[in-house]
């Protein structure tokens, strides 16, 4: 049996050496009469979206004729990491795609090119929304990306079975969730009332409601501090939003919903067995294409707010940017320009279900209508619904997320108090904010 | 996997080969003898050659390189100090009050998966030694689980075993054995079984592959004469058919085990270590620390690992050895 396996791992070692050597070859064969290449790297790939850039990129070329762009698509969840392992090398990447979650420890590590000069007096920051401009500087006084538009969150529900539960309008507040979502909530039916996020991000909604309860009093510039520079779990007000979270759950979630990520929690609404999910815009086309649910069955309403009527919108946000060893600047920064502006940055958002960035989108009528309109509901009222810089570009985040997501478990599953998670979460962002300085 | 092991087989081999080509004139052996030791020794070191730089480059250095870094502070989230910090990065892995249940946890999940696997795994292949009709269609079906993705398999026993939509629970209400659903992967006492049971069905294919080849080593002519002797079906199973294949059958749970200890795709497809943690074997643990960006813990629980399944081939491999010696006395 021996043998086959070691001429085999022969052929593949000489196979593995031929393609390196073949495509270093042409990697290397960028600059021939005149045309400049550009490699250009995304991280939330999916194939629809791989295929949309491939369509505005084609466009580029043919307003840049000189200008060659070489789309990357690494597997979404390999992409930030395999970008890393580029940057780190300091050379094949040109334009990039920045997140939230990434600016941080790339700009740190000197990988961003800051493109603030080159984008002063750009045409294209007027026709933005504020929250664009805002996160066109998501590290104050840089522009290591500028945003392509906002992932936000909405509540999806079912117009029919508000209905019959003798409710005439969707919840408002998260304690109309509560009332409403515990009323439908029928297991023996197997029908529940709220798709509840226990398990990977979980956490990410228990913070959006303490967030709302403590909307008077929240930090603008970091969504996880109060303006008096305590935390936000370390409210009063929190403990409310807590108790009301996790009562939620006992009263109006399926049981297995402790472990319920979002694949669980986008299908539980869309085969039709839950009333109510919070989530992101993109979540409308799946539940578009549900057979279960028809289209006059649900809809989307604002953001639910705390007791003060307020709340606040966690925005997250992701763009393009340059790598610092990029040796083609000048037309990296054209491609950035282009992609974020006009025809094609309308085009990338509304195919992408994305929040847009353009202030044009209020008045179109894709936007204006059905389920997008709560989104323009929410940018329009921007005392009603906050625009708060979430801390995601901390270089604890994931770590805050992981251990985040395990607490929330333990309290689903009894092993620790709501009390002792606010606790636990306020010394942990306590700690860390006094390690930073 | 296997192909990795393949690797590290192919690799010692020119390591092996070299200490021989220079003692090349050996006192006065046959003329083949000579002839074997020099020149065809360079070709064989010649033909390994390739493959011995390809390993070196892509598996040694690489884990010699990724090693230090257990060693330095060596975080995602700041690179520009990397300084060598001694041991702290082990004692973090241990302060870590998770690191008891993750252990605790892996050897049960080797453990609870490999019994079954060899168990179930055996009695297929005996089963499939027989010629009946069909054969080539049964042992293709049962072979087909071993050609899909680690994490795949995860994502789909993570839909049959869905609390409130899953298959599974589906089943057994129908059956009458349950009367109410069952949150499989949101308890963390039934989420360890379930993650196990996926396991079971996806690697008793490799013991029934293993197996089978090596019982279709066996002459016939031994159970002929069993026969003839009036031996029972079990007495033919433990004097024929497990001493012969004895050597297969250590090697392939010694691979097993090593596989299944390295195997986190399953486990970050059906649980993603949840809930509450309660699910993380050492290699999904590693992978968590190093999503955290925190590579250098995460490469001292990869040393550790190395460290420990070293250990572990060493005893296992004498003491697999030790029972043949005493066999042949």
């Amino acid at each position: 049996m021996t043998k086959p396996v070691k001429s085999g791992t022969a052929a593949v070692a000489l196979g593995t050496a031929a393609v390196m050597v073949m495509s270093g070859c042409s990697a290397m064969g960028g600059g021939s009469g005149g045309t400049v290449t550009l490699n250009m790297v995304e991280s939330l790939t999916n194939p629809t979206r791989t295929d949309l850039l491939k369509d505005l990129i084609a466009d580029f070329e043919e307003q840049h004729p000189k200008v060659q762009v070489n789309l990357i698509s690494p597997p979404t969840e390999q992409a930030d990491q395999k970008m890393q392992q580029m940057l780190q090398s300091g050379s094949g990447v040109d334009v990039l795609e920045v997140r939230d979650l990434t600016v941080g420890p790339w700009s740190t590590n000197g990988w961003l090119y800051d493109m603030k000069k080159d984008l002063d007096g750009w045409k294209g920051w007027k026709a933005m929304t504020g929250n664009a401009v805002n996160a066109g500087e998501f590290i104050k006084g840089h522009t290591y990306f500028v945003p392509y538009g906002f992932y936000g969150l909405s509540l999806f529900y079912r117009t029919d079975l508000i209905k019959e539960a003798g409710f005439s309008k969707p919840p408002a507040s998260w304690a109309d969730l509560e009332k409403q979502a515990a009323k439908i909530h029928d297991p023996a039916k197997r029908r529940y009332g709220y798709a509840f996020r226990g398990g990977a991000n979980g956490n990410s909604n228990v913070t959006a409601a303490i967030s709302a309860y403590v909307a008077d009093r929240i930090d603008p510039e970091n969504g996880y501090q109060l303006k008096d520079g305590k935390t936000i779990f370390s409210a009063p007000e929190a403990q409310d939003a807590v108790d009301m979270y996790f009562k939620l759950f006992k009263k109006a979630s399926p049981k297995s919903s402790v472990s319920w990520g979002y694949p669980e929690v986008v299908e539980g609404f869309s085969n039709g067995s839950t009333a109510f999910l919070l989530q992101d815009p993109e979540v409308i086309a799946t539940v578009r294409e549900s057979k279960a649910v028809t289209e006059k069955q649900w809809n989307t309403a604002p953001l639910l707010t705390g007791p003060s009527g307020k709340t606040v919108q966690p925005l997250a946000t992701a763009g393009w940017g340059i790598a610092k060893g990029s040796k083609h600047k000048k037309e990296a920064v054209e491609l950035v320009k282009f992609l974020s502006e006009g025809k094609a940055s309308t085009t990338f958002s509304k195919k992408n279900s994305l929040v847009p960035i353009q202030k044009a989108a209020a008045s179109d009528p894709f936007y204006k209508t059905g389920p997008w309109s709560s989104y323009v509901t929410m940018t329009k009222n921007p005392e009603k619904y906050q625009n708060v810089v979430q801390p995601r570009s901390v270089a604890w985040w994931t770590e805050w997320e992981q251990k985040a997501d395990a607490d929330v478990q333990k309290v689903l599953l009894g092993k620790m108090t709501p009390k002792q998670l606010l606790a636990e979460w306020d010394s942990f962002w306590t700690e860390k904010w006094k390690q930073e300085k | 996997m296997p192909a990795s092991s393949a690797h590290t087989t192919a690799a010692k081999e020119p390591a092996a080969a070299r200490p021989t080509h220079p003692k090349g004139a050996p006192p006065a052996p046959g003329r083949r003898k000579r002839e074997f030791t020099t020149r065809r020794g360079l070709v064989i070191a010649a033909y390994m050659a390739p493959a011995a730089i390809f390993v070196a480059i892509f598996t040694y250095y690489p884990m010699v390189a990724g090693s230090q870094m257990a060693f330095r502070n060596w975080k995602l989230a700041d690179l520009t100090d990397t300084s060598w910090v001694g041991l702290k990065n082990f004692q973090d892995v241990f302060a870590d009050p998770a690191w008891g249940t993750v252990l605790t946890n892996t050897g049960v999940w080797v453990v609870a998966s490999i019994v079954p696997q060899l168990v179930i795994g055996f009695a297929l292949a005996l089963w499939l030694r027989r010629r009946f009709r069909f054969r080539g269609v049964y042992q293709a079906l049962i072979f087909f689980p071993w050609a899909i993705s680690g994490f795949l398999i995860g994502i789909l026993f993570r839909w049959l075993f869905n609390g409130e939509f899953g298959v599974v629970n589906d089943l057994l209400q129908k059956a009458g054995i349950i009367d109410e659903p069952i949150g499989w992967l949101s308890d963390p006492q039934t989420a360890m079984a379930a993650v196990i049971v996926a396991n079971i069905w996806y690697g008793v294919t490799f013991f029934a592959i293993m197996i089978l080849a090596a019982l279709q080593s066996i002459p016939d002519e031994l159970y002929e004469a069993a026969a003839l002797d009036g031996a029972g079906k079990a007495r033919t199973l433990f004097r024929i058919t497990i001493p012969y294949i004895r050597t297969t059958l250590a090697l392939t749970v010694l691979l097993r085990v090593i596989w299944i200890f390295n195997f986190p795709d399953l486990i970050f497809g059906m649980t993603g270590g949840g809930p509450n943690n309660e699910t993380h074997i050492v290699s999904t643990w590693m992978i968590k620390i190093t999503q955290q960006g925190d590579y250098g813990r995460a490469s001292a629980i990869g040393l550790l690992i190395v460290a420990g399944l070293l250990l572990f081939a060493i005893f296992f491999l004498l003491a697999t050895r030790e029972r043949k010696e005493a066999r042949s006395r």
